[in-house]
């Protein structure tokens, strides 16, 4: 849009060209003026509108009109011949891109690579103890976990071959990782673009398409890429439905590992899906099988719900499988952080309008999210909450005593977890169990 | 890999013809696609200076002299706590006494306090007139020592905590516990444990801590009680870190505290530490119950006082509250499952080999340490395999 607008006076001024330029070029300074002729009623001096005192009685009504309505947008100038574009596209072989492994996002990321970047997606293998090392190793020693993990799989992504490498933005520290990491892989003698999406936040849209196009693929069609981002949305509101099921009933699996199998060939077919409509069609199978799984359900089961940071809850390597343990030891799991709740149908306001009594003001990234989700179990009757995040997570810290309260006032235990880069659980383990029992014990004597 | 790591011990016997006790103290021989890089197989030496008086063919049909005459013998049950620092044991009776009771150090070596812990156990009782109907263990180790005794209850420490203080108190509201390494609060309501905490990162005033500035001190940590208590103005240290506390400590020491001050300051710094730390957030209400090896010190007990302005209990038998509440849920599981394992024996430990052995799997990329624990070479238990790929069958 700025272009056009920039370049709208230039005919207008020298307006000796050709006919049709000068047809074209006239409309938007003159048409206002020819307007007025027909309707000399309707002059409008753009500097008094409704608001000026002077003029209130004329101009009530009044419409400040661009273009001359009826016909559609105008051209300002003729299209131009299309170039031949073969030659240039073919100077570009497909760049390879590759996302941080996020729990099971990595189908929708896959997605949005092929199908909004169009690029090839580079997978990466299921992350083992030498990610986390890698990621330690080059990583200072402060920082959160995350960051740990998402070096390493930077390492891993680029040992694989990858071009690109997608960072998103964060409204806490992570918002300045992309950089960091950028320039710390730069120094290990890595070459690579680095697509991070921090750079161009709360930027217009176009800026958005413009760094894709510069850093992964100049071709990039934008209603295509659109349109497919759209997908990419519903992909992430399916995957996190599907999960929510299988969090919740897979703790009374008839079958041993029969939720787990289910949910991996879920996630195998959503892998493969290219459109739309393989989404909705996956995700109807998917469900159809998780639905069709016998399970043996408890009328008052054991429910936890999971609250904390963005990354640590939902990734299972960060949280040495919390979902899994709690999952084996019978329990209802809910878990509020995904990224339907946090980036798609994420509303700050309403959030903090329903834990008005604990919170003022907005705390961080998931901090409204993890308070307000607290509050809903405890209202629900959950029979308790587990609180994950990386240890030194400064937002997530300070909701520990917001939550303290809450656990006062609803009698609803709480667990807190922190988690750094270590890989034995002996100590998780321990907590868990403990957790679990007073929870199975409560329950039973209660009941 | 299933077959093979389970078979291997016996190939090592059939080729090698070594006996048990050689095969497991030798990290087994070439033949192992994986690298047991450390055996620790921490029995051996003990075994070999007393092997086992009593039943020298070390064969499975556990007291079979004493199985007969059972339906006359008490039943009893026996509670293990291995910690980092102490192990502790107890036996109770049908009626939930504690009839024998031990207390000694892990000295990093689970397997081995163990082993004692059940022979001093056996020589508190007449082995004649009590039957050992089920066994828990609890405590970092219980895993490793449950699938040495063949424990019918394996619980954390926390549940077996909560378990036996509450049945001793039943009007307990709090409960306070320093261990050695961990610390933790747990809040009761009606008899059931409602909210708990745990230490997270760093093992800040716990008995670690006492028995390290003890040392340096050159005094031994069960009289810091004592000396504590003479103090009539305790030094001002401070109690967020144990760095900070150190450090704090070593410029007292040197400025010229008196030992007493200082010592009473440092339990005071525990105290507060824990509160701070483990406490935050928790409403402590009385009673208080304060148990764990850092109970026995009366400085800290005083300093609890002191800063929670109520009374603070302390039971006799406090240090043994884990064994004691796994013992309680060794009672429950056993009462559960009908009287059907009649099998512990209390020289079964001694007269046993019990070799632990470190594989890396090498069924994916993780490479999982995977523990797997053997029984006169015969695998009985395994874990640390974070998928069933890396699960290996047990033959026991």
């Amino acid at each position: 849009m700025p272009q056009t607008t920039d370049r709208m006076p230039e005919p207008a001024s020298n307006r000796t060209p050709s006919p049709a330029t000068a047809h074209t070029a006239e409309p938007e300074p003159i048409s206002a003026s020819g307007r007025a002729a027909e309707h000399p009623r309707e002059r409008v001096d753009p500097l008094r509108t409704v608001g000026d005192a002077r003029s209130t009685d004329e101009v009530r009504g009044a419409r400040v009109v661009l273009g001359d309505g009826g016909r559609g947008p105008f051209k300002l100038l003729p299209s131009r011949p299309r170039r031949e574009r073969s030659a240039k596209r073919d100077r570009h072989a497909r760049t390879r891109v590759a996302f941080f492994r996020y729990s099971y996002y990595d189908i929708a990321f896959k997605f949005f690579v092929e199908h909004v970047l169009d690029a090839d997606f580079v997978a990466l293998p299921k992350p083992t103890r030498r990610t986390i090392e890698l990621g330690s190793r080059h990583s200072s020693d402060m920082v959160c976990a995350p960051f740990k993990h998402i070096l390493g799989d930077y390492i891993e992504a680029l040992e694989l071959g990858a071009d690109v490498l997608v960072q998103f933005a964060g409204p806490c520290r992570l918002g300045y990782y992309g950089e960091l990491q950028e320039s710390i892989l730069r120094d290990m003698g890595y070459e690579f673009e680095m697509l991070n999406f921090a750079t161009v936040t709360g930027k217009p849209l176009t800026e958005y398409i413009s760094i894709c196009k510069k850093k992964v693929n100049p071709n990039v069609s934008v209603p295509h890429g659109a349109r497919n981002m759209l997908a990419v949305f519903k992909m992430i509101e399916c995957l996190d439905e599907a999960n929510d099921f299988y969090l919740a009933n897979a703790g009374f699996e008839v079958e041993p590992g029969s939720f787990e199998r289910a949910r991996e060939a879920y996630f195998a077919d959503m892998r493969e899906a290219t459109c739309e409509r393989d989404i909705a069609e996956a995700q109807r199978r998917g469900l159809d099988a998780l639905r069709a799984l016998p399970v043996r359900k408890p009328a008052q089961p054991v429910r936890v719900g999971i609250v904390g940071e963005y990354f640590t809850a939902a990734d299972p390597t960060s949280n040495l499988d919390l979902e899994r343990k709690l999952l084996a030891m019978g329990v209802e799991l809910h878990r509020s952080l995904t990224m339907t709740n946090r980036n798609l149908r994420h509303n700050e306001r309403n959030l903090r309008a329903s834990i008005a009594d604990y919170v003022t003001y907005n705390m961080g990234p998931t901090s409204s999210l993890t308070i307000a989700s607290a509050l809903r179990y405890a209202q629900e009757g959950f029979d308790g909450v587990v609180h994950v995040k990386s240890s030194g997570c400064t937002p997530e810290v300070d909701c520990v005593p917001v939550l303290q309260r809450i656990g006062r006032d609803t009698g609803m235990p709480l667990l807190y977890l922190s988690y750094d880069s270590q890989t034995s659980d002996t100590g998780l383990d321990t907590r868990l169990e403990a957790f679990y029992d007073m929870l199975a014990m409560k329950k039973e004597k209660t009941r | 890999m299933t077959e093979q790591r389970t078979a291997r011990p016996d190939n090592d016997l059939g080729g090698n013809g070594i006996d048990a006790q050689d095969r497991c103290e030798s990290p087994s021989p070439s033949t192992s696609a994986t690298n047991s890089k450390t055996a620790p197989a921490p029995d051996q030496a003990r075994i070999k200076e007393g092997p086992a008086p009593q039943d020298t063919p070390p064969k499975r049909p556990v007291s079979s002299s004493a199985s007969s005459p059972s339906t006359r013998k008490a039943d009893c049950y026996l509670g293990i706590d291995i910690g980092s620092i102490s192990t502790k044991g107890v036996i109770i009776d049908a009626g939930r006494n504690i009839i024998a009771r031990t207390y000694l150090w892990t000295e990093g070596n689970p397997a081995d306090a163990a082993r004692r812990v059940v022979t001093d156990l056996g020589s508190q009782v007449d082995r004649d007139a009590v039957h050992v109907r089920a066994v828990g263990t609890t405590g970092s180790a219980r895993r490793l020592v449950g699938a040495m005794c063949g424990a019918t209850v394996v619980k954390n420490e926390i549940t077996a905590h909560a378990v036996g203080t509450t049945f001793l108190h039943p009007d307990v509201r709090t409960i306070l516990e320093i261990g050695g390494q961990d610390s933790k609060i747990i809040c009761v309501e009606n008899g059931i444990a409602v909210d708990y905490a745990m230490n997270t990162l760093c093992a800040a005033g716990t008995g670690a801590f006492l028995s390290s500035q003890a040392h340096r001190l050159g005094v031994e940590v069960e009289e810091f009680g004592e000396i504590a208590l003479t103090s009539k103005k305790p030094a001002n240290i401070a109690a967020r870190c144990t760095v900070f506390a150190e450090s704090d400590l070593v410029h007292k020491i040197q400025v010229g505290y008196a030992r007493e001050d200082i010592i009473a300051g440092l339990c005071r710094a525990v105290a507060t530490n824990y509160l701070n730390n483990v406490g935050k957030g928790k409403q402590i209400v009385a009673p208080v119950v304060f148990q764990g090896g850092v109970s026995k010190n009366a400085g800290v007990v005083q300093a609890f006082r002191d800063e929670l302005g109520m009374d603070v209990l302390v039971d006799a038998d406090g240090h043994l509250m884990g064994a004691f509440g796994v013992a309680l849920l060794a009672v429950e599981a056993a009462s559960r499952e009908g009287a059907g394992q009649a099998t512990f024996n209390f020289d079964a430990l001694r007269s046993f080999e019990f070799a632990t052995r470190e594989v890396e799997c090498q069924k994916c990329a993780n490479h999982c340490e995977i523990i797997c624990v053997y029984r006169d070479g015969t695998i009985i238990d395994s874990w640390g395999n974070r998928c069933e790929k890396g699960a290996v069958r047990t033959e026991a």
